[in-house]
């Protein structure tokens, strides 16, 4: 493995939400992969990828319907990992969201904030 | 033989120091290094490893990675349970991961350090019973299934 990763910045942008449950673990498990290798990782959470963020929905969305592994589980271990999640302002009103509406440990921030997050970043992946 | 207390079906070995938070442990070897790898807890919360990835030599500060541990169904650092070089990585874990599903606290060991802050950092580990019930009081808070004796986590 490159020994050059560790503190990289790495930007995950997820667009994809709970209606396309095989398009939301993926993005999660590669930023718990790039915190595991002590990258700085930030994922951020627009378009119809916000509908993951309110409250009540991740946990009704399973992979596998055997497992006890929802998309709230792999949300929270993101964060347990260090992983820091973003969401889109103008995104939440496309799923009529107020702060209320969100899960604890999310910050909303605004479309200027992501350009920033881009030139930052070292590398940006984008689902 | 070591000592060992079963947690339902999670075993904690009694001679060795844990950082339970993080689901390490480390051996004290007679030659000043540290032996360090991911307890049987972790291991059943994994299920089968497919990749260890662990640091290359170097030194390393408390809660930084040691290694990259992937399952089908996790993926997380093993974070050093106290500051160190690492001195090497266990050879074996590149053509067989699943050693550690199989040894966590033998074969299956991560990686070997030298430490460098022990005298301030030792207490933070736990060892013999104190060990047990730590975890044992961590596996209740979180219940974690990974450890009933008829495993319930699939995915």
């Amino acid at each position: 493995m490159r020994e050059d990763a560790e503190g990289k910045k790495v930007l995950v942008i997820q667009t994809h939400g709970i209606d396309t449950p095989r398009r939301t673990y993926s993005p999660l498990f590669y930023a718990m992969a790039a915190a595991s290798m002590d990258m700085e990782v930030l994922v951020w959470f627009t378009m119809d990828g916000t509908s993951q963020l309110k409250k009540g929905a991740a946990e009704k969305v399973k992979l596998d319907p055997k497992s006890d592994v929802t998309l709230k589980t792999m949300l929270e271990r993101t964060k347990e990992e260090g992983v820091k999640l973003y969401v889109c302002q103008q995104s939440m009103t496309l799923f009529d969201m107020t702060e209320s509406d969100l899960l604890d440990g999310v910050e909303i921030m605004g479309a200027a904030t992501i350009i920033d997050l881009t030139l930052g970043a070292d590398v940006v992946m984008y689902f | 033989m070591s000592a060992t207390v079963k947690i339902g079906k999670c075993i904690i070995q009694t001679d060795l120091h844990y950082l339970v938070e993080d689901h390490s442990w480390v051996r004290f070897n007679d030659d000043g290094t540290l032996t360090v790898g991911i307890t049987d807890v972790a291991e059943n919360m994994a299920g089968p490893i497919l990749h260890v990835y662990p640091r290359k030599k170097g030194m390393r500060q408390k809660g930084q990675s040691l290694a990259t541990i992937e399952s089908g169904k996790w993926v997380g650092p093993l974070k050093a349970p106290v500051s160190g070089e690492i001195l090497e990585s266990n050879p074996v874990l590149d053509k067989d991961p699943g050693i550690v599903n199989r040894s966590p606290y033998g074969d299956g060991w991560i990686v070997r350090m030298k430490p460098a802050k022990l005298d301030e950092e030792r207490k933070f580990l736990l060892t013999g019973d104190e060990a047990v019930e730590a975890y044992r009081k961590r596996i209740e808070a979180q219940s974690l299934k990974a450890c009933a004796e008829v495993a319930t986590e699939g995915g």
